[in-house]
């Protein structure tokens, strides 16, 4: 059901980089992302992270592309909207006002989801959510509780398309019939439904809690099994990232002048 | 400060999957009508921003200790990053943290033991109001001329689904018995226990 379905290389380069690295790199490209507001530098981030995400995180163009999908609609309205909602040169007066300004900026804010959206496709795409967890609680200090809580809730949302179903089912075996004698099921139908998922799921993260206490867990410090590397080359990596990223941004600046950042 | 005890982390992470799932579900539908809306999609996300804050509110009702909505908050957008897929990527934790502070100050201020319908409606204002600022600087919504639409927006949402809705949901879940083994259940107990007299 998720979007992680993502066919990856699990040999691929940033496959085998360790994912507390990877992880604050992403944080940090995506804070620094934030305070651009010009399309040049933008456009350039998102080209590299399409590079990142089919050389070095082994995505097929077809699958990347694809996942572009999401941040083109997300796009559609967001440089719309700043077109029509700040003021500046008109670059369309009539249907209705839209200003050179305001697409300008739209087109920016729009990258920026491309980029971060790109990054993150990367990132989960050469990252194993148990590798992710066991690596937050060997380099990250995070508590082993919160990590092995958060895998079960990993499996729980693999289950959950199947328990709304039967939920769903149930729902409809009682529901009052329409005209032509189909279960009738409008918004309060489904929000009966999503109470009844709430309800089970809580009943069901008791049950969760006791079997990984009576498999020990909060019962004193633990080993880790099959522990995550963190080696030279990701020093390289946390290095040579901040620093590729700072090289688009002068370089932008220099070529096109410090207003094209 | 006491660590909290697994079931409570269980319940947490098991809020953000609840959520978490019926979100995708309503974000598919979304989706879709959005880009029917054209520029008024971009807009129309305020209508339903309270829903994202429910988390919070919830957690601090129910496990009633410091922190729970803010880590409620951030384990909800942990999930909908890394298992969900959410392209908002890392910036969706540092709003999930703003959401979960603005949604649990009001229960802070009053110590964690007032639960009516006025903290919460506080709590779901707070919750919207905080993280705007920050949404509107990484969105570029400042110099738009539909900021105060936007925020006043965004505000009657959290009040409504942030804030009273989780307090409807809190009491139905109570009503059910399956919070009788959290702190929730117990403050109730302790209520209703019989009175010594004398």
């Amino acid at each position: 059901m998720t979007a992680i379905t993502l066919a990856a290389d699990p040999r691929a380069p940033l496959a085998r980089r360790n994912p507390t690295v990877k992880a604050a790199l992403l944080l940090v490209v995506s804070l620094g992302v934030i305070l651009l507001d010009a399309p040049a530098p933008l456009l350039v981030l998102w080209l590299i992270a399409l590079a990142v995400g089919r050389w070095a995180a082994g995505l097929r163009w077809r699958t990347l592309l694809l996942a572009q999908l999401p941040f083109l609609l997300f796009a559609v309205g967001v440089v719309s909207v700043n077109a029509l909602t700040r003021p500046g040169e008109p670059l369309l007066d009539a249907p209705v006002h839209a200003s050179a300004e305001g697409t300008v900026l739209g087109v920016a804010f729009a990258l920026r989801g491309f980029v971060i959206g790109t990054g993150t496709i990367a990132f989960l795409a050469s990252t194993p959510p148990r590798e992710l967890m066991t690596s937050l609680v060997q380099h990250a200090r995070l508590s082993p509780h919160y990590a092995a809580a958060l895998l079960a809730g990993h499996r729980m949302l693999e289950a959950m398309p199947e328990r709304w179903a039967v939920i769903r089912a149930a729902q409809a075996v009682r529901a009052p019939l329409d005209r032509r004698g189909r279960p009738r099921s409008g918004v309060g139908g489904f929000a009966r439904s999503a109470f009844a998922l709430l309800v089970a799921s809580i009943r069901s993260s008791e049950r969760i809690a006791l079997a990984l206490e009576s498999r020990g867990l909060g019962d004193g410090p633990r080993t880790i099994w099959r522990p995550v590397p963190l080696t030279r080359a990701d020093a390289l990596l946390a290095l040579a990232v901040p620093l590729a990223f700072a090289a688009v941004v002068a370089a932008c600046a220099l070529t096109l002048g410090w207003g094209a950042v | 400060m006491k660590q909290l005890a697994l079931r409570d982390i269980v319940l947490l992470v098991m809020l953000g999957v609840v959520f978490g799932f019926l979100y995708w579900a309503l974000v598919q539908a979304w989706n879709a009508l959005a880009v029917a809306m054209g520029p008024a999609g971009d807009l129309a996300q305020h209508v339903l921003f309270g829903g994202w804050l429910l988390v919070a509110p919830l957690a601090v009702a129910i496990i009633r200790r410091p922190l729970v909505g803010v880590i409620a908050e951030v384990i909800a957008s942990v999930i909908e990053v890394v298992f969900l897929g959410s392209p908002a990527g890392p910036t969706l934790l540092i709003a999930a943290a703003l959401q979960g502070a603005g949604s649990e100050l009001p229960f802070a201020l009053t110590r964690y033991r007032r639960y009516g319908w006025w903290v919460f409606a506080v709590s779901g204002l707070l919750g919207a109001g905080l993280v705007f600022f920050y949404s509107a600087f990484r969105a570029g919504w400042y110099g738009q001329e539909i900021l105060f639409l936007r925020l006043g927006m965004q505000l009657v949402s959290g009040l409504v689904l942030g804030g009273l809705l989780a307090k409807v949901l809190v009491d139905a879940l109570r009503r059910t018995g399956v919070l009788d083994e959290f702190a929730i259940g117990r403050a109730d107990a302790a209520l209703n226990a019989p009175q010594r007299v004398g």
